[in-house]
């Protein structure tokens, strides 16, 4: 087991050349119709699918556009409630005790069969798609935060009350800062799941956004077109975690 | 029951015990305490009565579970009232949590991660409410003076154990508490760096004479730092003999490793917290 590491060079080389054949097969078994290109498309399709879509009819910037709308506003509305909500059940644990059971069992709906509510409700446009989002993200966050605010350390606990720090010290120099980094990682899951939640609702039902255009060129068997979509709905969510991280490595320096 | 022995090299009475008045600022009196936790079934501590002068450098020294921590939350306002009976003064007054009198240091450095090295210097004195610029100064005063000069802005990631309870003596020592209450600081620190810490604990104290209470189980510690070493028995936990150190000050540590009348007392203290085994 103690093989030698190799350089990051060599590592992004050889990756490519695994990229490289896998698409190369899949290509030829396109081509040479082992398996119908309806089912699973061509490469070389796939990326001019790409190509034409953002850089000469722009067609798909107007659906990303509203996309990430949705999964924007449905993460910043998700994640504050669900913060607020966290401190609120940190802070006054009655509050806690009365709600956790009923927030538990609306948590473990499957969320997707909340979908034609949020339809009626918010009609076929952006707001049923926050919605979405929304639910997933709330709770995930609220988890998080609430684990978070649990996890302080009893010493840093004895240490404030021998100063003689007040509550609200107590929670601004303590609890908070403590709780950050698993909050943390619930911002981070709670982003990627406002996204499943506006695309989920997309393909249910919508006039704009990755998700219709998605369930569309599906519905007319473009094969090639679902594939693009899928790529780029990797390279956002990809995106995301990266962006994450970076926030993540310089706003917590000192982990 | 509470046997103060006279110890055998004692040639006169402790200076600091004899002359100044009972239960003044900085001081400690404990007058017949017992703790005893109801619904756990546990008499922590029985019958205690010790009296602190201030300025008096004061270990408690006893085998696990002796009740000595115990004994030190009591004094800090830590514990719920009910379940002390006796009487207790800390500066004159009964305890009480948060008490501006006292400074207390945990066995663990209980620095907050978030925080640089001067962060959590100066994290008690925010707390206090001491002026920002004021705090900043005596922060950086006292991490220069435990040898973290050029460490301010560190975060205790980055920084060794041994350094971390440093930044921790510099956070206690920054309040302005006459009395100073450490519960084991040094207790998961290896050898080396224990002496080295035990100096600067010293040099801290020998600078301000402020009250302190010092919790150990390590006997040398205890002889090499206090002026008295109390022992306490194991549970239900005694005081079982009050011992004068009538060592020169100011001191050094590990200059004490070579001097005899220091081994000579370490092995009567020794004797008495044998003895405190056996009992109970």
């Amino acid at each position: 087991m103690n093989e030698r590491t190799w350089s990051a060079g060599r590592i992004w080389a050889v990756r490519a050349l695994v990229i490289g054949v896998f698409f190369s097969f899949w290509e030829y078994v396109s081509v040479a119709r082992w398996i119908d290109p309806i089912l699973i498309g061509r490469p070389t399709g796939i990326i001019k699918f790409i190509f034409e879509e953002i850089f000469i009819t722009h067609s798909l910037w107007e659906d990303f556009g509203y996309t990430m709308f949705a999964t924007l506003s449905a993460f910043t509305l998700g994640s504050v409630a669900g913060i607020l909500t966290g401190m609120l059940f940190v802070m006054k644990p009655n509050v806690e005790a009365v709600l956790s059971p009923l927030l538990m069992a609306l948590n473990s709906m499957p969320r997707i069969a909340l979908a034609p509510l949020f339809l009626i409700w918010f009609g076929l446009g952006v707001g049923s798609k926050i919605a979405l989002g929304f639910s997933l993200t709330y709770f995930i966050v609220l988890t998080n935060t609430v684990a978070g605010g649990r996890g302080v350390n009893p010493d840093h606990i004895t240490l404030a009350q021998t100063l003689g720090a007040s509550g609200s010290q107590i929670f601004r120099k303590f609890t908070l800062p403590s709780a950050v980094p698993v909050i943390f990682n619930g911002l981070r899951l709670g982003l990627v799941f406002a996204l499943l939640g506006v695309i989920g609702g997309e393909i249910l039902a919508s006039e704009h956004g990755l998700g219709g255009t998605l369930q569309l060129l599906a519905a007319s068997f473009k094969t090639n077109g679902v594939f693009g979509l899928i790529i780029i709905l990797a390279m956002v969510g990809l995106s995301i975690n990266w962006a994450m991280t970076w926030l993540e490595n310089h706003l917590l320096k000192w982990r | 029951m509470t046997t103060i022995e006279s110890p055998p090299i004692m040639t006169q009475a402790s200076p600091a015990t004899a002359t100044v008045p009972v239960g003044g600022p900085g001081s400690i009196v404990i007058d017949h305490v017992s703790i005893e936790f109801k619904a756990a079934g546990v008499l922590a501590v029985d019958d205690a009565s010790l009296t602190v002068a201030p300025g008096e450098f004061v270990s408690i020294v006893g085998p696990s579970g002796c009740g000595k921590t115990t004994l030190l939350n009591l004094a800090a306002g830590l514990l719920p009232p009910e379940v002390s009976r006796g009487s207790i003064l800390v500066g004159g007054k009964p305890p009480v949590r948060g008490n501006r009198d006292i400074a207390y240091m945990l066995a663990r450095d209980a620095l907050c991660p978030w925080r640089t090295a001067l962060g959590n210097a100066e994290l008690g004195t925010e707390i206090r409410g001491m002026p920002a610029e004021q705090r900043r100064k005596r922060a950086m005063d006292l991490l220069a003076q435990v040898s973290l000069k050029g460490f301010e802005n560190t975060y205790p990631k980055a920084l060794s154990q041994g350094m971390r309870q440093r930044v921790a003596l510099a956070r206690t020592f920054g309040l302005e508490s006459p009395i100073l209450l450490m519960d084991e600081p040094f207790g998961a620190l290896d050898a080396q760096t224990k002496l080295q810490l035990e100096d600067v604990l010293l040099n801290l104290w020998q600078a301000e004479r402020r009250t302190i209470v010092f919790i150990t189980h390590d006997l040398s510690e205890a002889v090499s730092m206090s002026d008295r070493v109390i022992v306490m028995s194991a549970r239900p936990g005694r005081i079982i003999a009050d011992i004068p150190i009538d060592l020169g000050r100011p001191r050094s540590v590990r200059a004490l490793q070579k001097d005899p009348a220091y081994h000579e007392l370490y092995s009567y203290v020794w004797t008495k917290l044998e003895e405190g085994l056996g009992q109970s």
